[in-house]
């Protein structure tokens, strides 16, 4: 095998940077990759981290029952702004899982090598997220176990839901994207359960794998179908990446409140969830490729990637930013022009000024290769960045709302201490999941990094 | 250069041809300028809004090319390369336009904007003079560009230095962003203000997608002429056109996401101040101009370009490619013409000349261009790797 060892990939054109460090072979790969899961003592990183997301999950638990036991009465809802944290957080979340669908479907489907080694856990990311997001609709509806209401079948109600709200359509297109994203996800885990149940020597672990491996046994046949089936899937998966978020963004735009009547609103919210993605994907992985010394395969090539697609979306984000501040000026309409005022100079102006400092001054830095280079930088940024989505989704939601069409009605908006524990607290499931699957799971795709390391023909071309 | 002396003579009758038909068209346009003014001024916007479509999105098309440096794009490089030279022929182009600002937009008569208190309030924006002003801002910026490129593009043909590829690569980025913030507000001035009450934030992604399509529309029907002679066909393979078909598929994917972005948003909210530019648009027989757009802009060039028999087959690609540029012709006429129109749909005989006269012109200054430079970059270190990638 040692001479399957290639170093041609230093040659890589425009960073110079190679995808998987030199010396490696096909059974370096799955050595390192698999320790993780099977032989390596868990870090004691692990340990400390899953305890922090295992508390916040715990506040969860808390402020969802407390949120039963009242109603969501408990939160800062008021009446101009009915739509508060749960709407922050849901759109604030699915946005957040956009990337890793676009890492696995869209860059796959390009050809882009570099995903390699980051769609795993990327799109472990996306199903994590969606889960978190799923949560805050369901608790805003006051009787979540009557959530089935929100589909369209035939009751003794006579009722159906009211197609003509963006509101039900949001519900078909984030059950799909959810249903999509875990077969997209399960489907390219599969060939690694089998590894895994190769080489454990845990008989409970080798019964686990091999369920869930369903008789994988590598034969050309297997590896045909597979190829189909993950190619099929990565077209399916492509123009979700693009109508969840725009449904979402139709949530907003298709009624008539200044603020969020913008015909711009889709690509500008596409745009910003995949930029909030990337950014999340930067925080996951700087800290993981460390502490489990992953430096050879997710390399610094994969983060200047994700921080100059971050840089692009984040540039179409301002373009969203400028173009509506403009129009609402250009239109002559006096509730447009008041809103954007508002948010300029209003009650609430220092929430806006925030997210122009997070999402557009601060990501500018990634123009100097300085900054590219440097692991900590990009994380600072990409902090930064996390930051500003959560901010730009507050602006939008709250100060369209706050200030309505009639001054006697107008009021301030903040969320309670139970708004905080539910996001926070949703932060921790997010994070327990993660680290459950880290523990679990190749948090990289075995069998693809292996392509990398063998692709003679491709890396010279490289 | 040899390469081109064999098709030299028939890039020669390719302008003589554009020539005439372009002088014979002036001389048309002419007689109606004469007859009726107004009518010359609408229908010469129209011809000039798809034609600087294609030096502009040139622009984009190139920038794209340079970021990401694929065989398909040195297959085009230079035929891009030679309508961006074209900038200099549409600046001087746009300046008829300046005799007909009354003419053509209402934000420009004193008298109607005595009277409407909505254009006193844009007039801080639409005024002449600081269309003009802005106008010249925006062609400056864009030459600014395309100078760059062209030239580093033709210094490496010279010198055979690597290192202008390095900064071909670094300028699309930016290239593009200015591309895309200066002609959203190109084309709020020159499209959107023809209607001065109405308003969409996302008239300039319609705009810009629009000139991108259109521009490799033009770019798939060029390489597939030059495809089977030299040097072209020493390195252009079926993959090429397989790539460029699928970014014509994903282009015209955008532009109908934009566009239905715009159509459901302002039909939802059904407001006085946005719907009237649809209602307009979906009476007195424009629906059906509507209609086919839809049909034949998305709905037949989306289904034919998923078969990867027709991106991989030249000619057939090609075909697409020329009914993709007759649509966007109709579609800018949907969007440019009702402005004119207040009874229903109707075209002019000078809304097909104008645009032949433009055109002639154009044509004749691409094709001389073309033939100016190499087929192919000659010394660019990313093509050979580009075309080797199969």
């Amino acid at each position: 095998m040692a001479d399957q060892v290639l170093d041609k990939k230093e040659h890589s054109h425009h960073t110079g940077a190679p995808l998987i460090e030199p010396g490696h072979s096909y059974g370096s790969v799955t050595d390192k990759i698999s320790s993780i899961v099977l032989t390596r003592k868990t870090p004691v990183a692990w340990f400390l981290g899953f305890s922090v997301a295992f508390l916040l999950l715990m506040v969860f638990l808390g402020s969802t029952a407390y949120l039963l036991m009242k109603g969501t009465g408990i939160w800062g809802l008021n009446v101009p702004v009915g739509w508060g944290f749960a709407i922050i957080n849901f759109v604030w979340w699915i946005g957040i899982g956009h990337a890793g669908t676009l890492i696995s479907a869209i860059l796959l489907l390009l050809r882009q090598e570099w995903r390699t080694s980051i769609n795993r856990f990327a799109e472990a990311m996306t199903l994590f997220a969606v889960a978190a997001a799923g949560m805050f609709p369901l608790l805003h509806m006051g009787r979540p176990w009557l959530f089935y209401w929100l589909m369209p079948y035939p009751n003794t109600m006579a009722l159906w839901p009211q197609f003509r709200s963006p509101l039900v359509w949001d519900v078909f297109a984030v059950s799909t994207y959810a249903t999509v994203s875990l077969l997209f996800w399960y489907v390219g885990l599969v060939p690694d359960f089998a590894t895994l149940r190769d080489r454990t020597k845990n008989r409970w672990a080798q019964i686990s794998y091999g369920i869930l491996s369903m008789g994988w046994r590598g034969s050309a046949i297997h590896w045909h179908r597979y190829e189909t089936a993950y190619l099929l899937l990565a077209g399916l998966a492509t123009p979700l990446v693009i109508s969840v978020h725009t449904v979402v963004s139709f949530d907003f735009a298709m009624g008539i409140i200044p603020g969020w009547h913008a015909t711009i609103f889709p690509p500008y919210f596409v745009a910003g969830a995949i930029y909030a993605g990337f950014a999340m994907v930067l925080t996951l992985s700087i800290p993981l490729r460390k502490i489990y010394g992953l430096e050879d395969f997710i390399t610094m090539r994969h983060l200047k990637n994700m921080a100059k697609v971050m840089l692009a979306t984040g540039l179409i984000v301002a373009y969203g930013y400028m173009i509506e501040g403009f129009t609402a000026w250009y239109s002559g309409a006096e509730y447009e022009e008041f809103m954007i005022l508002n948010r300029l100079t209003g009650p609430y102006k220092y929430v806006f000024w925030s997210l122009i400092l997070c999402n557009v001054a601060v990501p500018q830095l990634i123009w100097f290769s300085k900054i590219q280079n440097s692991v900590v930088a990009l994380f600072v940024v990409a902090m930064f960045v996390n930051v500003g989505m959560w901010l730009e989704r507050f602006v939008i939601v709250v100060t369209s709302l706050h200030r309505d069409f009639l001054p006697s009605s107008w009021d301030m908006y903040s969320g309670t201490i139970w708004d905080w524990a539910t996001y926070i607290g949703t932060i921790g499931l997010f994070l327990t999941l993660m680290f459950l699957f880290l523990r679990i799971m190749p948090a990289i795709s075995i069998f693809e990094m292996r392509t990398l390391v063998t692709d003679d023909k491709k890396s010279k071309a490289e | 250069m040899n390469d081109l002396e064999a098709i030299k003579p028939q890039l020669n009758k390719i302008q003589r041809t554009a020539l005439g038909v372009g002088a014979l068209a002036t001389l048309g346009c002419l007689v109606g300028a004469f007859g009726n003014p107004a009518q010359f001024y609408q229908s010469y916007l129209f011809g000039y809004l798809f034609w600087i479509g294609l030096a502009l999105g040139s622009l984009a098309i190139m920038s794209l090319h340079h970021m990401v440096a694929g065989g398909w794009g040195f297959a085009i490089q230079r035929i891009l390369e030679s309508c961006s030279r074209t900038l200099p022929l549409m600046a001087l182009l746009f300046l008829p336009v300046f005799f007909g600002m009354k003419e053509l937009y209402i934000w420009a008569r004193p008298e109607v904007v005595a009277e409407d208190l909505i254009l006193q309030h844009k007039s801080a924006y639409l005024n002449q003079t600081f269309f003009w002003i802005r106008a010249a801002f925006f062609f400056l910026v864009w030459f600014g560009f395309i100078t760059a490129m062209n030239r580093w593009s033709l210094e490496q043909d010279k010198t055979g230095n690597a290192s202008f590829s390095d900064k071909l690569r670094k300028i699309g980025g930016p290239g593009l962003l200015f591309y895309i913030l200066t002609m959203s507000f190109a084309s709020f001035d020159w499209a959107m203000s023809l209607d001065p009450h109405w308003f969409s934030t996302i008239f300039g992604f319609v705009f810009v997608l629009g000139q991108a399509l259109l521009t490799l529309a033009f770019a798939i029907i060029v390489v597939a002429k030059l495809a089977d002679r030299k040097p072209l066909v020493e390195v252009i393979a079926k993959k090429h056109f397989h790539d460029l078909g699928n970014l014509m598929l994903a282009f015209i994917s955008l532009w109908a996401y934009v566009n239905v972005s715009q159509f459901l948003i302002i039909w939802s909210g059904n407001l006085p101040e946005e719907i009237p530019w649809y209602l307009h648009r979906m009476q007195g027989g424009w629906e059906w101009l509507g209609v086919g757009v839809v049909l034949f802009h998305f709905v037949v060039p989306f289904a034919l370009l998923l078969s990867r028999r027709n991106k991989r087959r030249v000619q057939i690609l090609a075909r697409i490619a020329g009914a993709v540029i007759i649509m966007r012709l109709l579609d800018l006429f949907w969007i440019v013409a009702p402005n004119f129109r207040e009874h229903g749909l109707g075209m002019h005989w000078l809304d097909l000349v104008a645009p032949l006269a433009i055109g002639g012109f154009w044509v004749a200054a691409f094709v001389w261009q073309l033939k100016g430079r190499a087929l192919l970059p000659l010394h660019d270190p990313r093509l050979k790797e580009a075309f080797s990638h199969e």
